[in-house]
């Protein structure tokens, strides 16, 4: 009776429909068709619908990421790379991307948009298509393999000229074996690699990571695996009722196959931090999290047989995929936690006030008040120190040049937001009467605010101007988010009151 | 009689979990925005609350949030980024909102909340439990534990 309930379930899901996957594998496969694959899924049923909330969603985020990239603020890369995982780009915007890529001085990117857009502009203006000719004419090729892995751009093709001499040959030789060494290497680095060894060594792939885990552990793990954690048990012990196995199949073997979203999932993270990085290869927990899909994948027909066997086997594959997601979870968790405390502010002035003294300037008394303790926040310690000493910094300068008393006062506390998250405030005051052209010093590009606002946007943190109060001029607030999920003593300290 | 469960998310997973897991000892019902729940609650009988995090689904005139005043308090005026975390936050927002409205029924979230979240949303909004994963047996057993707790404060659900 089971295994009849079971088949009928299974019958009923049937599976993604051969149009539903062949758009996925153009996209997959970065193919410039992937868009219009996806947009003729039509709306009707649920794939068509699923994929134009998935474009939508994309769209916006690559809308955003060209707007970032154009006016070359912080966070386009993170902003594409978030469209990459949600789906295809539509080609109409490589037009606009190219132009953002020229503007930044990225020629050879730029030039293979343009090629991109040239090649599917047949329903395109040709106004738009005179002007990307032309622009593609004028610009000189020749800077960032993660942009070119975010928007799936190839290097431009160069036809072999007939006409290379043999010292030019042989020349050209030993770049390329130079070149294969090289290569070699870094492949060997790349896949020597977990993803939490990456993570630690390259703290600007972070932001992309903790997305691409994130939708890993919702949309797979969460909403499909651990969903069915109650079904898999009944299932194994005998006991599931015919509305758990009903729930189980569809979580397992509906809609999209686990395998496939599986994929899926690995081909964002590849998109977004390299085509040589494959976590199935580097990463012992994705190894292992894999084969548990495939096993859980082949599994279909064994259930449906009804076999007391294949229940054990889904169990155990089970279980290895709910350890898999609480070592996401605690991933994701260590990633950037630094604590911000009194040895860090003391540190950074320090070698800010060591500074001021080797340039000669004027004495400014730098006075450190009350910090939090004991709180953490979600930022490499090396992140953490550069903001600090960049704002720092500039108010010891201003102070500086200005008039006399001379001062610089350091704070910080924490606030509750209605979320129940906390919110930390640094605040650094100076005496020096020179206003702060926040937004303008933030949008210059070298300049130290640029570098601070850059790193506190990827953690979602940012610096407000405030009053000075008690003598002081004006204050610059750091604001960072409190990291609640660690382990320090102060996390089970009681509950702030309500302050937002 | 069965106790009611009123369901509020973006979409519709929980409360198909919820039929099928929960459904033998409550009733469940579905809200998708702050105002649906409140309409529910105020027509009354409602004891239990379950409550999604994320509405990344939900359109943003639908969510509980000032989104320019949130771009402006804490990410620089990015409106891009003050929606994501109106999204990401939700379902906290919405049980603010439903406070504010007299409405104290325990709510539960199914989400790793680390335990100082917990006990920080415990001081703002009154009974708040989490359960990290969709274990019907967690789920089950917060949720009676809430019931016990509405009755033994004799509290009943507006």
């Amino acid at each position: 009776m089971a295994g009849l309930l079971l088949v009928a379930a299974l019958a009923s899901c049937g599976g993604a429909s051969r149009e539903w996957e062949r758009a996925e594998a153009l996209w997959r496969d970065n193919d410039p068709a992937a868009w219009a694959a996806w947009r003729a899924l039509g709306d009707a049923g649920e794939e068509g619908r699923r994929a134009r909330a998935r474009l939508a969603e994309a769209d916006a985020r690559y809308r955003r990421g060209i707007a970032l990239l154009a006016a070359g603020q912080a966070g386009a890369r993170e902003e594409l790379a978030a469209g990459r995982a949600r789906g295809p780009i539509d080609p109409a915007l490589y037009l606009p991307l190219a132009r953002a890529c020229r503007d930044r001085e990225l020629p050879r990117r730029a030039a293979a948009l343009y090629r991109k857009y040239l090649a599917q502009a047949s329903g395109a203006a040709p106004d738009d298509v005179a002007a990307a000719r032309a622009e593609l004419a004028a610009l000189d090729e020749p800077e960032d393999p993660i942009l070119d892995e975010v928007v799936g751009v190839a290097p431009a093709r160069r036809l072999p000229s007939t006409a290379l001499t043999v010292g030019a040959l042989a020349a050209a030789a030993i770049a390329l074996a130079g070149a294969i060494v090289l290569l070699v290497g870094a492949v060997r680095r790349r896949r020597g690699r977990t993803l939490a060894a990456l993570a630690a060594s390259e703290p600007s792939l972070q932001p992309a990571i903790a997305l691409l885990v994130g939708c890993l552990r919702h949309e797979l793990l969460k909403h499909r695996v651990l969903a069915v954690t109650d079904a898999v048990r009944a299932l194994s012990s005998g006991t599931a009722r015919p509305g758990e196995r009903e729930f189980l199949v569809a979580r397992l073997y509906g809609g999209d196959p686990l395998p496939l979203a599986w994929v899926g999932h690995l081909g964002a993270f590849i998109r977004a931090l390299g085509p040589r990085f494959d976590l199935e290869r580097s990463d012992p927990g994705f190894r292992s999290a894999g084969r548990a899909v495939a096993e859980i994948g082949a599994l279909r027909a064994a259930l449906v047989a009804g076999e007391r066997s294949a229940a054990e086997r889904l169990r155990r594959a089970h279980e290895r995929l709910v350890a898999f997601d609480r070592a996401l979870a605690e991933l994701t968790r260590r990633l950037t936690h630094a604590p911000i405390d009194r040895p860090l502010v003391d540190e950074v002035v320090a070698a800010i006030d060591a500074e001021r003294r080797g340039a000669g300037a004027p004495e400014v008394a730098i006075t450190v008040g009350a910090l939090p303790e004991g709180v953490r926040v979600e930022m490499y310690r090396v992140d953490l120190a550069l903001v600090l000493r960049n704002v720092v910094r500039n108010a010891v300068v201003a102070a500086a040049r200005g008039p006399a008393p001379r001062r610089v006062a350091i704070d910080g506390q924490v606030t509750l937001e209605p979320t129940g998250e906390e919110v930390v405030r640094l605040r650094v005051r100076d005496t020096s009467p020179e206003p702060i052209a926040l937004e303008a010093a933030a949008r210059a590009s070298g300049r130290g605010l640029h570098l601070v606002t850059s790193a506190l946007a990827r953690v979602d943190g940012g610096l407000e101007l405030a009053p000075g109060g008690d003598g002081y001029a004006k204050a610059l607030v750091v604001r960072l988010f409190r990291a609640l999920d660690d382990d320090s003593e102060d996390a089970a300290a009681p509950p702030l009151e309500a302050t937002a | 009689m069965s106790a009611r469960l009123l369901v509020i998310e973006d979409g519709s997973e929980y409360a198909e979990f919820a039929r099928v897991f929960l459904g033998e000892e409550l009733v469940v019902e579905e809200a998708h925005s702050a105002a649906e729940a409140a309409a529910r609650l105020a027509a009354g009988d409602v004891a239990l609350l379950l409550i999604d995090l994320r509405f990344e689904r939900a359109p943003a005139e639908a969510l509980v949030g000032d989104l320019a005043a949130t771009a402006a308090r804490l990410f620089d005026g990015d409106e891009a980024r003050a929606l994501r975390y109106l999204q990401d936050q939700q379902g906290t927002l919405i049980l603010e909102a439903l406070r504010r409205a007299g409405h104290r029924q325990p709510a539960l979230f199914v989400h790793d909340f680390p335990p100082r979240r917990l006990a920080n949303l415990r001081a703002l909004y009154g009974d708040v439990s989490a359960v990290p994963s969709f274990d019907a047996a967690a789920i089950r057993a917060a949720l009676r534990a809430a019931l016990a707790r509405a009755a033994a404060q004799g509290a009943p659900p507006r």
